[in-house]
C-alpha cells in the first residue's frame, strides 16, 4: 500500500505548514529551532526537494542535484522561462557583448554612477515599446524591489493601498513600507472593490488600487475592465503588475493592459525581466514626470546598485525578439501549448480558473505536498508545490508553467505525470 | 502529544457540535484589545484574524453540566513555539455560555474573561448554521458558507490559549481530537452585531470576510483536552 494511502499516522513533518513556524512570541527565538527541526525531518526522510540546484539552464529538460547528492534529469515545468530566452543563443550573445564593454557590474546607484548607454538604451525601446506620448521607464534591479520601491514613494501614511487577496508579496510589502492603510478585496470581484473603495473615498486621501495581469498562483488573468473602471470611478490610481504577462500576453506582448485595452488607463505599470525576458530585474512604465520622481525617490533604486550590464545587454535583446517575428511565433505557441495541456488535464484534475501559461492543479491537502513534491521529481518531472498560506487552505498547488519551448510530447509525458499522480494522490476527479 | 489521560491539570470535554470561522479584520481594530506581551499573527501585514467559536456540549459532555451552548471571542496571536507548534495561538477576549455554572467554573479555573450568561444558542446542525444573543439583542449568525464540504480529517490539532486576568497573562495548552472539515471559502458567513459581547469591537461589512472555517462532522463527537492554564512570561 503507498504511503499516503495508509491509514498510519503520517510522518510528523507533513502536519506542519511554513507559517507555522514564522513567528514566536517569547525572547528565545523558538521558531528557528522548530523550523530546523523541521527541516531537518523532511531532508531525513529524504523528501526534500527546496533549493534544488540546477546543473543545466532553464531549458525543457534539466538536470539538478538533491540534498544528498542524488541526481535526476527533469522535464521542467517549473521555470518562468516562458519565451526562452533565458538560454536564446542571440540573447546570451547580447549579454557577453555587455559584459564585454561594460563589465561585470555596475557598481553604482542609477541616480549616482551606475547608468550605463546600456540602460538608457533599455529604458528608450521599452519606452517604444509602449508606445505612449509622454511616458518613460525606470528600472529596478529586481522585480520586488520596482513593487516596493513604487508603491512605498506613492503612497504615504494616511493614504490607502487596496489590493486584490491574491497580490504578490512585493505589493504587501510595498503597502507596508509606504504606512498607508491596506485594504483587500475579493480575488478579481470589482463589486467588493467598489465596497472599499465607496467608503474608504470619503476621507479624501490617495488612493492605489493594485492589481496583477496574470495571476501567479490561479493562473487567471486580472479583471482588468471592470477594477479599472470601478477605480477611476472613486478618483483612485491603479498599478497593474504584468511580471507574469509582460512579452507574453496581447498581440505585441505588451501584457494583459493590452489585451484587455485598459493600457491607456492605468497609472503605473509594473514588469519583471526574470520571468519572460529571460534576465533579472524590474521596471516601471508611467508618465515621464511620475518616473522623474520615482528615479530620485523610490528608495530600493536610488539605495540599490543598478541593473548589471550583461543582463540589461540581454534584456535588451530579448524585447528584439519578443517584438519581432520570433516573438510572434513564440507568443502563438505558448498560448497553444498551454491551451494543450489544459485539454489534456480537464475532467481529470482540477486546474482552477487558469487561463494562462500558468496551470495550477490543485491537490488540496496540505498535508500532501512534501510527498508529492519528492514523489513527482523521482517521476521525473520539476514543478513549483504551493500551499497553505501561500494558497488557500485545502487547495493545495502543483504548480505548472508552460513554455513555447515544449514539445507537444513532452506536454503530454507531463499531464500523464500529473494524472498519475492524482491517482496515487487521490486528486483525480 | 499521542493519547491524554485525565491528570489533576486537564479536562476533557467532549462536545457534539463545533463551528469555528476566522474573520479577517484590521489590526488596528483589534491591537487595543491584546496584552503588550503578544502580538496578532497578521495573515498580511495590517490583517489580522478574529475568531469566533461556538460549541455544543451535551448532558455529560463535561462531569454533571447539562446540555450547554458556549461562544467564544478571540484573536490569533504568535504563538510560542517553544511550548510546540500549534495550528493557531488565540488570545480569548470574550466567553459566552447558556450555562452560568459553566461560566463561573471557566472564570475560575481556565481564568477566561466570562462575558456572561447568553440568552440562547441556536444551533441547526442541518445547516451548519448558529445564532446566538442576550438581553442586549443577537450577536451573531453564523453559518457554513462552503459549497462544497469535503473531507472531515480525525487528526489531533493542537492549539494555545492566552487569557488576561486580573493583568496577568496565562497561557493553555489545548488539544482537540475531532473529525473537521477546513475550508477557505469566501462566501456569506453570517451576521456579527457590533454588541457587547465583542467589548467593543466595530466591524464594517467588508471587513467580514471569512478567512477559514472548520466544522464538526455532523453525527460526531469531538473531545477538547483542555489543560489548566499556567502564567505566561
Amino acid at each position: 500500500m503507498s504511503e499516503q494511502k495508509s491509514k498510519e499516522k503520517k510522518p510528523s513533518y507533513t502536519e506542519f505548514t511554513l507559517d507555522m513556524f514564522s513567528r514566536s512570541s517569547g525572547k528565545n527565538h523558538a521558531e528557528i529551532k522548530q523550523f530546523n527541526q523541521w527541516r531537518e525531518d523532511v531532508i531525513s526522510a529524504d523528501k526534500y526537494t527546496f533549493e534544488t540546484p540546477h546543473l543545466t539552464p532553464q531549458t525543457p529538460e534539466i538536470v539538478v542535484r538533491r540534498i544528498h547528492g542524488d541526481e535526476h534529469r527533469l522535464f521542467n515545468f517549473s521555470s518562468y522561462n516562458y519565451l526562452g530566452y533565458a538560454n536564446h543563443p542571440e540573447v546570451i550573445n547580447a549579454a557577453k557583448d555587455a559584459l564585454d564593454k561594460f563589465g561585470l557590474g555596475a557598481t553604482g546607484s542609477p541616480l549616482l554612477n551606475g547608468t550605463f548607454d546600456i540602460h538608457k538604451q533599455l529604458e528608450h525601446a521599452l519606452t517604444e515599446f509602449f508606445g505612449q506620448e509622454g511616458y518613460g521607464i525606470s528600472l529596478f534591479s529586481s522585480g520586488y524591489g520596482a513593487n516596493i520601491g513604487v508603491v512605498s514613494s506613492y503612497i504615504h501614511k494616511g493614504d490607502y493601498v487596496v489590493l486584490d487577496h491574491s497580490s504578490h508579496a512585493s505589493l504587501i510589502d510595498g503597502a507596508v513600507m509606504s504606512q498607508g492603510t491596506l485594504k483587500l478585496f475579493r480575488h478579481n470581484d470589482a463589486e467588493f472593490l467598489e465596497r472599499i473603495l465607496k467608503r474608504i473615498a470619503k476621507d479624501n486621501r490617495r488612493i492605489l488600487v493594485c492589481v496583477e495581469g496574470v495571476y501567479s498562483t490561479d493562473g487567471d488573468y486580472g479583471n482588468l475592465k471592470d477594477i479599472v473602471t470601478v477605480t477611476k470611478k472613486y478618483g483612485a490610481s491603479i498599478l497593474v503588475d504584468e511580471a507574469h504577462s509582460l512579452l507574453v500576453a496581447g498581440a505585441s506582448g505588451q501584457g494583459a493592459v493590452e489585451k484587455f485595452d485598459v493600457l491607456g488607463d492605468v497609472d503605473l505599470l509594473i514588469g519583471t525581466f526574470s520571468k519572460s525576458f529571460g534576465g533579472v530585474g524590474g521596471c516601471l512604465y508611467a508618465k515621464q514626470e511620475l518616473i522623474n520622481y520615482m528615479n530620485y525617490y523610490a528608495r530600493s533604486r536610488m539605495f540599490s546598485c543598478a541593473l548589471d550590464p550583461a543582463v540589461t545587454g540581454g534584456i535588451l535583446k530579448a524585447l528584439e525578439l519578443a517584438t519581432g517575428p520570433d516573438g510572434y511565433a513564440k507568443r502563438k505557441r505558448i498560448v497553444e501549448n498551454a491551451d494543450h495541456l489544459r485539454s489534456l488535464l480537464i475532467n481529470k484534475v482540477d486546474i482552477g480558473t487558469s487561463q494562462s501559461w500558468v496551470i495550477p492543479i490543485i491537490f488540496g491537502d496540505e498535508r500532501k505536498s512534501i510527498p508529492l513534491a519528492d514523489y513527482l521529481m523521482r517521476k521525473g518531472y520539476d514543478f513549483s508545490i504551493m500551499m497553505f498560506p501561500a494558497v488557500k487552505k485545502n487547495k493545495s498547488i502543483i504548480r505548472a508553467f508552460v513554455t513555447s519551448e515544449h514539445t507537444k510530447e513532452q506536454l503530454e509525458g507531463c499531464a500523464e505525470a500529473l494524472i498519475d499522480a492524482s491517482k496515487e494522490y487521490d486528486f483525480a476527479l | 502529544m499521542t493519547e491524554q489521560v485525565a491528570v489533576d491539570n486537564l479536562i476533557i470535554w467532549e462536545f457534539d457540535f463545533a463551528m469555528t470561522t476566522f474573520y479577517e479584520v484590521d489590526t488596528d481594530l483589534i491591537t487595543p484589545l491584546l496584552p503588550k506581551q503578544i502580538s496578532p499573527m497578521e495573515i498580511v501585514p495590517g490583517v489580522s484574524l478574529l475568531n469566533i467559536t461556538a460549541f455544543n456540549f451535551p448532558e455529560g459532555g463535561l462531569g454533571y453540566l447539562p446540555n450547554f451552548q458556549e461562544l467564544i471571542a478571540s484573536i490569533v496571536v504568535t504563538p510560542d513555539l517553544s511550548r510546540g507548534v500549534p495550528k493557531f495561538a488565540m488570545y480569548i477576549f470574550s466567553l459566552g455560555s447558556t450555562c452560568q455554572e459553566h461560566l463561573d467554573h471557566s472564570t475560575d479555573y481556565y481564568k477566561l474573561p466570562s462575558y456572561k450568561k447568553l440568552e440562547y444558542g441556536k444551533i441547526n446542525r442541518a445547516d451548519n448554521a448558529i445564532e446566538f444573543g442576550d438581553t442586549d439583542g443577537p450577536i451573531l449568525t453564523m453559518n457554513n458558507c462552503s459549497t462544497n464540504i469535503g473531507d472531515f480529517l480525525g487528526h489531533e490539532r493542537y492549539f494555545q490559549a492566552f487569557v488576561l486576568q486580573d493583568d496577568n497573562l496565562f497561557i493553555a495548552d489545548l488539544y482537540l481530537k475531532a473529525a473537521l472539515f477546513e475550508h477557505q471559502d469566501q462566501g456569506d458567513a453570517g451576521i456579527i452585531n457590533n454588541h457587547p459581547f465583542l467589548k467593543g469591537l466595530e466591524l464594517f461589512d467588508e471587513e467580514r470576510v471569512p478567512y477559514l472555517q472548520m466544522l464538526l462532522e455532523p453525527g460526531t463527537r469531538g473531545k477538547q483536552f483542555y489543560y489548566k492554564p499556567e502564567k505566561y512570561g
